[in-house]
């Protein structure tokens, strides 16, 4: 049965609030009255006498001398005998429940409530105001794409570049691969056999060997101490996060991740459970750069004071834990001489993803062409048999590398993907790289070039796209507002695009002398909700040269294609430069690893 | 321990604000000395934009940096 309400805007102006909450209550079938705003108290107590009512809310923004009037309504209302039947609330802006109690109102809602929430109050029921109100579920955004090529000229191309890769890389091995077994032997053995791990360490360098026996840590590296996990339990045992957000505003709205690799676990997961409640949809684990020039990784659980965690088995193993189901796990593995491991240990761990790219990874991460090859193929393979989604992060245009064969990069990896089993996403930048600068085709606009990107990726082929890495790299300051505003223009163009996802900055993600700090965060968080809210399901209309772009974006991509397609193998492309040069794109072949191929 | 606010901030403290000031290199003088006076030691000038009139700058000071002891956990 529905209940008899009388709603009172004791604003002098504004009851907009309380003729959203009357709608919503009539639309459940209750009785609503709703008074015209600012009457003098008498005059609402003579009407709130016409009828029981079952419930009186007052909306109210509070200021000066509102308190002594709204105590002066209670003290009416108790001199009437309203409240014996009537339960009085309050909502309005700066309202807690706290300030509605002092007040002596039964309950209090604030801006922030939903209307949910109240009608849930006036029905009783229980309101929910932790995670499970918006209990997220992983939404499978891969399976929604074919993978169908269109442009079939690319297509064949890239058949003739991954045949050519897959046959070259068939007799190859490396150390990354042999520690990569051993290490899978070893962990999932069940007994732990101390000979496997001798036979690990004896292919690690000394640095790496001496931290993993526990004689000496490499600068800046320490075991987190029992205790400190406790710590880190009891806190987030006695946390739940308060009202959490939804940020998309509509199905078709992109996920969010957000990077985490502050050095140490603890600050990544708990900076990790604040963005959850802030409606984050997922991470990617960034390990620190000197692991990549290490042979062998370090295990257990540690802490690193300085950019980027350690992806031992534990430190995942960690941060998975913690995070809600609902929340993706992606785990940066394409840097370095451990690939393979990184990415098996990323499959143990249960991780959703990792972040491969055969490309990037030598041209602008420093590895070799060679040995990247072959490691990176093992590691896709292994995304495969874990079942991950590996994403492919489009970032040597930062370094100046023309976007068409950085896309040319990431179709590559995605042929590769594809013929192994794997489920490859590329990811394009949203970005004002250096060649786009010194070409000034953002002179005009930042719409055209980055909208161009996702139009030519989808003319050749049926695809997942994540723009990243993060979306506005470059267009972005040390200054907080300007760069929670870059990253919302641009996560407002992937909302319009329908792209799967995107990896967005934090409010001081250019500042490089430091950390990020939570409350930066927050920051982008808050910025990219209302930026979806804003551009809702509507339409931005780019100017004819977004078409031009586009089409030269295809061609030069077949161009190059093309070129790599006549190498023997994709490391020997790279070298040559045709992905990426030393001379006009600024890329250099890295050359961790090199000449540590061998035949099997 | 002593139950201070600082002891509550997770990670660090931003400081944002507008310095009346001749030039650019005033106002990051004058932004470091005021996190001497607010007690907070060396602060890092984030940013700092001189308009003619004075400085918008962003400070930070870190409490606790990822890697140390926590004394919020």
């Amino acid at each position: 049965m529905g209940k008899n309400i009388l709603c009172v805007p004791l604003d002098p102006v504004h009851d907009v609030g309380l003729k959203i909450i009357r709608n919503a209550l009539l639309n459940k079938g209750h009785n609503v009255d709703l008074l015209m705003p600012d009457l003098p108290n008498e005059e609402i107590i003579n009407f709130a006498l016409k009828k029981k009512y079952d419930y009186i809310l007052v909306s109210r923004t509070l200021g000066y001398g509102v308190y002594e009037l709204l105590a002066k309504f209670i003290d009416l209302c108790d001199a009437a005998g309203i409240r014996d039947t009537a339960k009085l609330v309050i909502g309005g802006k700066p309202i807690t429940p706290q300030l509605a109690a002092e007040l002596g109102f039964d309950k209090g809602f604030s801006s922030s409530s939903s209307i949910e929430e109240i009608v849930s109050y006036i029905e009783g029921k229980e309101i929910t105001s932790d995670m499970n109100k918006y209990k997220k579920v992983k939404k499978d955004f891969i399976s929604e794409h074919s993978y169908q090529f269109f442009n079939k000229e690319i297509e064949q191309a890239l058949n003739i570049i991954a045949d050519k890769f897959l046959n070259w890389a068939k007799d190859k091995t490396s150390d990354g691969i042999l520690r990569a077994e051993l290490m899978r032997n070893y962990i999932t053995s069940g007994k732990r056999d101390s000979k496997a791990y001798e036979e690990y360490l004896k292919l690690c360098d000394e640095e790496i060997k001496v931290c993993n026996t526990g004689e000496r840590y490499i600068k800046g590296v320490r075991v987190i101490e029992e205790d400190e996990l406790l710590k880190l339990d009891n806190f987030l045992q006695n946390r739940i996060a308060y009202q959490p957000v939804k940020i998309q505003h509509s199905n078709t709205h992109p996920l969010i991740f957000k990077f985490l690799g502050s050095g140490c676990p603890i600050m990544d997961i708990v900076h990790g459970k604040i963005c959850e409640r802030w409606g984050v949809d997922g991470f990617l684990l960034i390990n620190p750069s000197w692991e990549a020039r290490y042979e062998g990784l370090l295990h257990n659980y540690l802490t690193h004071q300085n950019d980027g965690t350690i992806t031992s088995l534990e430190n995942i193993l960690l941060v998975k834990k913690y995070l809600l189901d609902g929340t993706y796990l992606t785990v940066r593995a394409h840097r370095g001489l451990n690939t393979p491991e990184t990415t098996m240990l990323a499959g143990e761990a249960g991780a959703d993803m990792t972040k491969i790219n055969l490309v990037y990874g030598s041209l602008g991460a420093g590895t070799d062409p060679e040995r990247l090859g072959v490691d990176g193929l093992q590691a896709i393979k292994y995304a495969a048999e874990y079942n991950m989604p590996f994403d492919i992060p489009g970032n040597d245009e930062l370094s100046g590398v023309p976007a068409y064969k950085t896309l040319a990069g990431l179709l590559i990896n995605v042929m590769i993907g594809l013929k192994v089993g794997a489920k490859p996403i590329p990811k394009p930048l949203f970005c004002y790289g250096p060649h786009i600068m010194i070409n000034g085709q953002m002179d005009k606009n930042y719409i055209d070039y980055n909208y161009a990107k996702i139009q030519a990726l989808r003319e050749i082929a049926d695809l997942p796209i994540w723009p990243g890495e993060p979306i506005a790299f470059m267009t972005q300051s040390e200054e907080r507002v300007q760069s929670a505003n870059a990253t919302s223009y641009h996560s407002a163009l992937a909302a319009f695009l329908g792209v799967d996802a995107i990896t967005i900055a934090s409010t001081d993600e250019a500042y490089s002398r430091g950390p990020i700090c939570v409350a930066s965060r927050i920051d982008s968080l808050r910025a990219v909700q209302d930026a979806f809210k804003f551009i809702g399901d509507t339409k931005i209309e780019p100017t004819k040269m977004c078409e031009v772009y586009k089409n030269e974006m295809i061609e030069n991509i077949y161009s190059v294609l093309s070129s790599v397609a006549r190498e023997d193998n994709l490391p020997q492309a790279i070298y040559k430069g045709i992905l990426g040069n030393k001379e006009e794109d600024g890329a250099y072949p890295g050359t961790f690893g090199k000449g540590t191929v061998r035949c099997k | 321990m002593e139950e201070t606010a600082l002891n509550h901030i997770m990670d660090g403290i931003d400081i944002e604000t507008y310095l009346t000031c001749q030039n650019e290199e005033e106002g990051k003088f004058l932004a470091r000395k005021l996190g001497e006076e607010l007690n907070l030691g060396e602060v890092d000038v984030m940013y700092c934009e001189f308009d003619g009139f004075g400085v918008r700058v962003r400070l930070r000071k870190y409490i606790v940096k990822p890697g140390d002891k926590y004394n919020w956990i």
